[in-house]
């Protein structure tokens, strides 16, 4: 009998973890589907009733016509293109930073690495003011142009493309191969794992980005999910249900390519292998 | 011959590597520096616009600002509050998830769930869980019969509720690398204590820290300066109140440019900002680093 007790302290434990962590995914959910005034009178008194879903999808309806699809549109334009064009500079430059030694490679890379530190919300302001400058504000250039060259992604193809074996790219040299060929019909197959950790990366940085298009394009015809969201929570603050409907919709796309490509994602956003 | 070798040399590098350089450059490290410069300026409303060079006005401006130093002040406190909390919590979980156990790669994913959902999501429903009037957790908390919390809306909770929001959504990342860390530990060493008589306690005192101390002080690091730019859930729910508690350095940065249009005194914010977190992260390198040579 006293053997069982870790095991369950340990079963103890990660249930109260796991009911933490739930909680709001299940609560908010279930609540995009109900009236609002529903999910009042069901909390007082508290009934377990709050976390079953409703069956009114009418919160889905009303935020679509409060201008969400065009928020939904806009972010995944503003996110595929990120993702293609940033997928094809990055990778560029990690292939230069694997197998060409230059003057000066060891200094650029590290200012590669560096710029992994640099957190997006404290540069924000300046960058802000230098967006302004160029006669980008308020554009879809000022959302995508400054996301797209990206250290870690760089970083990531460097380590791939820097384990490739010299003897495949020196016979492709040897077969008169051009760099350009042998990066994009040799070494860009290779690194689909690659490609797919850091494509995620991409998208989900500028699906989750809130602070930048916030400041950066602020007339509601560029919105993107996140600031629409925010817009909802402040314009629409007594609202709940479509407050949760929308952060359904924001929080499931995302997370359902994440999910998929759990491995993948994790490990270029952390380095870590999930076993 | 000799020369298109030469040319050919740097110039291959050269066109692989300028896309993605320059966009470092123009939009991760310049406006770094920007901030500084800009911080001696201010911006002049009269004909024509431009900037008027100012000098260390917006500095000494803030100096005599009572409400900069209730923000240094609010910002001392979060940073105080939720690194160690959520340092704490994320070594809980790792070590509870390391468990070889029936379905532990769906419990590792279910509590992996937060890390996909965006700050602003996660501080929507959080904020509306939290409200004090009709919000789900006073709701709970009456089961228990605890009176109505105002969270949000108290002086003195406010901030707490937000280490609770950012916590809640942060805690599985930094797990992930103490969970790789404590994967990495030899499963002799703890053995070796186990047959020496150590308890649970000691295993973790003696083995588990030690070995993690390089992955804790990165996390610490990280988390750190992560937290010194928190500034979602204030923008989104308190708007630096009630009464400044929640007015970080962050939040005052965006507020003095955005609300007040005063970009001069909000990029003086955002060096002083950064300088903080280059001073606290240099002491903590310096106090929890590896002291060369002390241990030999």
């Amino acid at each position: 009998m006293l053997r069982k007790w870790p095991v369950i302290a340990w079963y103890v434990c990660v249930v109260i973890g796991l009911v933490i962590t739930l909680l709001p995914f299940v609560y908010a959910a279930a609540g995009s589907l109900k009236p609002n005034h529903l999910m009042f009178s069901e909390l007082s008194p508290f009934t377990l009733k709050a976390f079953l879903p409703g069956t009114d999808p009418v919160a889905y309806f009303n935020i679509f016509e409060k201008g969400f699809g065009r928020a939904i549109l806009n972010t995944l334009f503003v996110s595929c293109t990120s993702v293609v064009i940033g997928l094809l500079v990055n990778s560029t430059a990690g292939f230069a930073f694997a197998r060409f030694r230059f003057h000066g490679d060891k200094v650029l890379f590290a200012i590669v690495l560096v710029t992994f530190a640099v957190p997006a919300e404290a540069i924000a302001i300046p960058l802000f003011i230098m967006i302004r400058g160029l006669g980008w504000f308020d554009s879809f250039t000022a959302l995508i142009v400054p996301g797209i060259a990206n250290g870690l992604v760089i970083f990531l193809y460097r380590q791939f493309f820097a384990g490739v074996p010299n003897e495949l790219i020196e016979a492709a040299r040897v077969d008169g191969l051009s760099w350009w060929r042998i990066y994009w019909t040799i070494c860009m197959p290779l690194a689909k794992p690659v490609t797919i950790g850091a494509g995620l990366l991409l998208f989900v940085f500028q699906w989750e980005s809130y602070l930048w298009p916030l400041i950066a394009a602020p007339s509601p015809e560029h919105h993107l999910i996140q600031v629409a969201l925010g817009r909802f929570s402040t314009e629409f603050s007594a609202i709940w249900n479509e407050q949760f409907a929308a952060s359904t919709i924001a929080g499931a796309l995302p997370l359902v390519f994440i999910f998929i490509y759990q491995k993948q994602f994790v490990s270029a956003l952390t380095g870590v292998d999930l076993k | 011959m000799r020369l298109s070798i030469c040319h050919q040399k740097w110039l291959i590098p050269l066109i692989f590597l300028t896309p993605a350089m320059l966009g470092l450059f123009l939009f991760k490290i310049y406006p770094i520096f920007l901030a500084i410069w800009e911080s001696f300026f201010i911006e002049s409303f009269g004909v024509g616009g431009g900037k008027i060079f100012v000098g260390w006005e917006n500095f000494t401006l803030l100096w005599n600002d009572f409400v900069f130093w209730r923000s240094v002040r609010a910002t001392a406190i979060l940073t105080v509050v939720i690194n160690p909390v959520q340092i704490s919590l994320a070594l809980a979980l790792a070590l509870l998830l390391q468990r070889r156990s029936r379905h532990i790669r769906l419990i590792r994913s279910l509590f992996l769930l937060p890390i996909g959902i965006a700050l602003p999501i996660a501080t929507i429903i959080w904020g509306l869980m939290l409200n004090p009037n009709d919000g789900l957790i006073n709701a709970m908390l009456g089961i228990f019969g605890i009176s109505r919390q105002p969270f949000l809306t108290s002086e003195d909770q406010a901030i707490w509720a937000i280490v609770a929001i950012a916590t809640w959504k942060g805690v599985a990342f930094w797990m992930l690398f103490l969970l790789a860390g404590l994967e990495d530990i030899p499963r002799q060493l703890y053995e070796a204590v186990r047959i020496d008589g150590a308890n649970w306690l000691q295993r973790h005192r003696y083995v588990t820290l030690p070995m993690l101390r390089r992955t804790i002080l990165f996390v610490l690091v990280a988390d750190t300066a992560t937290n010194f730019v928190l500034v979602v859930p204030m923008i989104i729910l308190t708007q630096g109140g009630p009464r400044q508690s929640t007015n970080v350095l962050m939040y005052e940065a965006y507020r003095t440019g955005f609300l007040f249009q005063d970009f001069g005194k909000s990029m003086a914010i955002v060096t002083i900002l950064t300088s903080i977190t280059m001073l606290v992260i240099a002491l903590q390198v310096l106090f929890l680093g590896d002291r060369r040579g002390a241990n030999k």
